[in-house]
């Protein structure tokens, strides 16, 4: 075990990622082309951990898209072959909650069921710097849901005014310590008690109970009626999962790719079977289905809540939706 | 099933094809890998993910037998992109296998027990399995029933096995249409209609229901007012799963999953599922 404690100089920061680099792809917060705040591999960019990300951190583990097979097409047989992924990749400055998001992610694809070798191979391969707040984001509610503490990181940083405080949490992470030990200085500071509060709440008491009792609640219906269903908040969350498969062919017949794409509980299509039949055609069975998913429905075969409390669907949601709202209300009706 | 069957397209052979109704056809397929055709076995009621390379992977329910497991059956219409793309292909073309997958119809459970069926239009094929298991082991089953409905008599899948479970002993077969043709002679009307020219007997009875989601509903509700209870009736759903392993969450059901908890659910589980979401 490393006994020391060590701070990254701010001055070396770039110098770090740039270290890190040369063994994984380090996906850190910054802007993207369109000055949203979000996490892209680095290319020396300006890091951003002023705040919370609008993006969440997920696309490094689970991209918008991404190819799972080639199919090749031979005279008598189709060649079957698995995309090999991207070895190596940290999450440079993942908020304590999203470290809670990939913790659901591990649940479903690696505890739940089958192991799906996919997310196997990308995960395994892939090391969490967790960066801890010090104060309360726009709409977060961790405390509320139990996220305020990082888990499943390798390490552990605290923004400090000229340096990010920096230990092992796991021994991955010690060897990424002493490995880059020459850019890190030995200090005296220790892990401060986190003490804020968030400005948001969400009473999870009983939750499931009362939100399954709350099926048929007039609120979905009030609240889905705002609903425009743009899927902005499946988007930015980090623990939104909902995934499709998509062959695409490569300029002929022949040879094709199978992608594994983002898909939303918000659309109308994500129900459609063989002749058009959609299970959830009205706006308000999609909001529940979505708010049902964070909140209830994913507990069943995962043992933890797919709400993390980032807030993020409240911040984007262009018409003002707020899943807490929403619990709040059906906790009045039915508690 | 190995971590490769459940995860991985593995290719297979198309080795007939059999057209059933118009624009429908039952598939015979073949694992290329015989090592997968010989550890497959299956119960009825249960799906695969059919991959049409290129055109896209879609659920598929068996529609053979259990008890001959050297090659599937597949009964496909042709309603979407990637069964557009099936249907032409030719004997010898190679698709992807990936399951199988879900619960099946618990048929151990339901010997010495009357057994009644219901299907609507293809949901035939995903019952027929269930159908020949148990006249397959004729003695171990009591009185059997099948009510079969479809919208025109020419829809009507698997016509020589209709005949034969129709001289199957103590096999009660009743069939009827949504529109009389010329040449149909039999009932005309929803399915539901043909119970009470049945005598069935719902004290020691098991109802194992297939077919589209309004006629689930309301052979449900017919069978209850006959007398059955909900643990006495199953049901097998339909959902377009991506991914058949309980992760894309495409079939999820008020947090049920219908590839891992289902397709196939009893009544009484059914009775909390809301099948229409207001």
């Amino acid at each position: 075990m490393i006994q020391e404690k060590f701070v990254l100089k701010k001055e070396n920061l770039h110098a770090f990622l740039e270290a890190l680099s040369k063994d994984m792809e380090v996906f850190v917060p910054c802007h993207n082309e369109n000055g949203a705040t979000t996490f892209l591999p680095y290319n020396g960019q300006e890091i951003y951990t002023a705040a919370q990300t609008f993006y969440s951190p997920k696309q490094a583990l689970n991209k918008p898209s991404e190819k799972e097979f080639f199919f090749g097409k031979k005279s008598s047989s189709v060649e079957v072959e698995r995309v090999k992924q991207n070895g190596g990749k940290m999450i440079f400055g993942i908020r304590p909650c999203d470290t809670h998001a990939v913790k659901a992610f591990d649940k479903l694809y690696l505890e739940y069921g089958e192991v799906d070798p996919f997310y196997r191979e990308k995960r395994d391969s892939t090391l969490l710097a967790a960066l801890v707040c010090t104060e309360p984001c726009s709409n977060g509610f961790c405390h509320s849901m139990g996220t305020q503490e990082p888990t499943g990181h390798d390490l552990l940083m605290v923004e400090k005014a000229d340096s990010f405080y920096i230990e092992a949490a796991s021994s991955k992470g010690e060897e990424l310590i002493k490995k880059h030990r020459g850019l890190l200085n030995i200090t005296k500071f220790q892990k401060p008690e986190l003490n804020f509060e968030c400005k948001k709440k969400l009473d999870t008491r009983n939750l499931k109970e009362i939100l399954d009792k709350g099926f048929f609640s007039k609120v979905w219906e009030e609240e889905g009626k705002r609903d425009l269903n743009c899927t902005s908040c499946t988007q930015v969350c980090p623990s939104c999962y909902c995934f499709l498969t998509l062959d695409k062919f490569i300029l002929n017949t022949e040879n094709s790719e199978r992608f594994r794409e983002w898909d939303s509980c918000h659309l109308q299509r994500f129900t459609k079977v063989a002749g058009n039949h959609i299970f959830r055609k009205s706006r308000e069975s999609r909001l529940r289905q979505f708010v049902m998913h964070k909140l209830s429905y994913f507990q069943k075969n995962n043992d933890m809540m797919l709400c993390i409390g980032c807030g993020r669907c409240i911040s984007v949601c262009p018409v003002g939706i707020d899943l807490t709202e929403i619990a709040a209300k059906i906790r009045s009706e039915f508690e | 099933m190995s971590e490769k069957m459940l995860t991985e397209p593995c290719q297979a052979k198309i080795v007939k094809i059999k057209d059933e109704a118009p624009e429908t056809k039952t598939f015979t397929i073949k694992y290329v890998d015989e090592a997968l055709q010989k550890a497959l076995h299956f119960t009825p009621g249960k799906f695969f993910m059919l991959s049409i390379f290129g055109y896209g992977e879609i659920p598929i329910s068996i529609s053979s037998s259990p008890l001959k497991t050297d090659s599937v059956e597949l009964t496909i219409v042709d309603v979407g992109n990637a069964t557009h793309a099936l249907h032409p292909m030719k004997e010898g073309d190679i698709v992807g296998l990936r399951g199988p997958f879900g619960n099946g119809f618990p048929i151990q459970k339901f010997r010495n027990k009357d057994i009644v069926f219901v299907s609507g239009g293809c949901g035939m094929a995903p019952l027929r399995p269930a159908v020949k298991a148990i006249v397959g082991k004729r003695s171990e089953y009591k009185k059997l029933t099948l009510f079969y409905g479809c919208k025109r008599s020419d829809q009507m899948l698997f016509k020589e096995d209709l005949k034969e479970w129709s001289g199957v002993e103590n096999f009660n077969t009743l069939f009827t249409v949504d529109e009389g043709t010329p040449d149909w002679k039999g009932e005309v009307g929803v399915v539901t209609k043909l119970f009470g020219k049945a005598d069935l007997k719902p004290e020691n009875s098991i109802a194992m229901i297939v077919g589209p989601p309004v006629m689930i509903h309301f052979a449900i509700i017919e069978l209850k007012k006959i007398g059955f209870k909900e643990g006495q009736i199953y049901a097998s759903l339909e959902r377009l799963m991506h991914c058949g392993m309980g992760k894309c969450a495409h079939c999820n059901v008020a947090g049920t999953y219908v590839c891992t908890d289902g397709p196939v659910f009893s009544g009484a589980e059914l009775a909390k599922l809301p099948l229409e979401e207001k």
